[in-house]
């Protein structure tokens, strides 16, 4: 059970899931990066931090239907 | 979306010179500081980098560039603007790719929040990178 989200990937995120954004059903963050990573085995090898309606996670969050989230690798600017 | 805060392609010096004249018509700011961060053609593995592709989460950078600044403004008393542009898509080596810009009343409040913003954006800013060979 869950509700659909959708994910946007960013940086090597991105290379390693072939995609920049898709829809995913999870009921929280815990349970989307399972989901996630299953999903996606090559991206254990990645650290990521997670932004939730554009506001960056410290902690797991519970998801509600249309929440957008971003996996956002080690920031690389400047 | 159109974002202030990003440019595609290089930071020209058309762009940067047009940035430092918005401070003109503040004559109170007597010191104005800049940052331009540029391309580097390191070697990596024996392979020459030519250029970087920067990406970035627009809307997140929007917001987040908001916050530098205020957070900016709120911690050094004496600065009067504070401007941030980022590069996305291809910058080539020896362009620029990030460009701060503080004026300030006096140098001291100018150059400090100038580093302060850079360190902030480096930290903060939603933004990656891809280097090309």
């Amino acid at each position: 059970m869950g509700n659909v989200v959708r994910v946007l990937y960013f940086g090597a995120a991105q290379e390693l899931t072939g995609k920049s954004s898709e829809k995913l059903n999870a009921g929280d963050t815990g349970s989307l990066c399972r989901v996630m990573l299953e999903k996606y085995p090559s991206m254990r090898t990645l650290s990521f931090r997670i932004a939730l309606n554009r506001n960056l996670l410290r902690e797991e969050s519970v998801l509600m239907e249309n929440d957008e989230i971003a996996i956002l690798p080690p920031l690389q600017g400047g | 979306m159109k974002n202030r805060y990003l440019v595609g392609g290089p930071i020209t010096p058309l762009l940067i010179s047009e940035l430092w004249t918005l401070g003109n018509d503040d004559a109170g700011a007597g010191a104005v500081s800049i940052f331009i961060g540029k391309v580097r053609d390191d070697e990596v593995n024996g392979r020459r980098v030519t250029a970087i592709e920067y990406s970035a989460y627009n809307e997140m950078a929007d917001k987040e560039a908001e916050e530098i600044v205020k957070t900016v403004q709120a911690a050094f008393s004496d600065v009067r603007k504070v401007i941030i542009v980022h590069s996305t898509g291809i910058v080539r080596a020896g362009e620029a790719s990030l460009l701060i810009m503080v004026t300030a009343g006096h140098r001291d409040h100018s150059t400090r929040a100038c580093r302060h913003t850079l360190e902030m954006v480096k930290e903060q800013l939603p933004v990656w990178k891809k280097e090309i060979y």
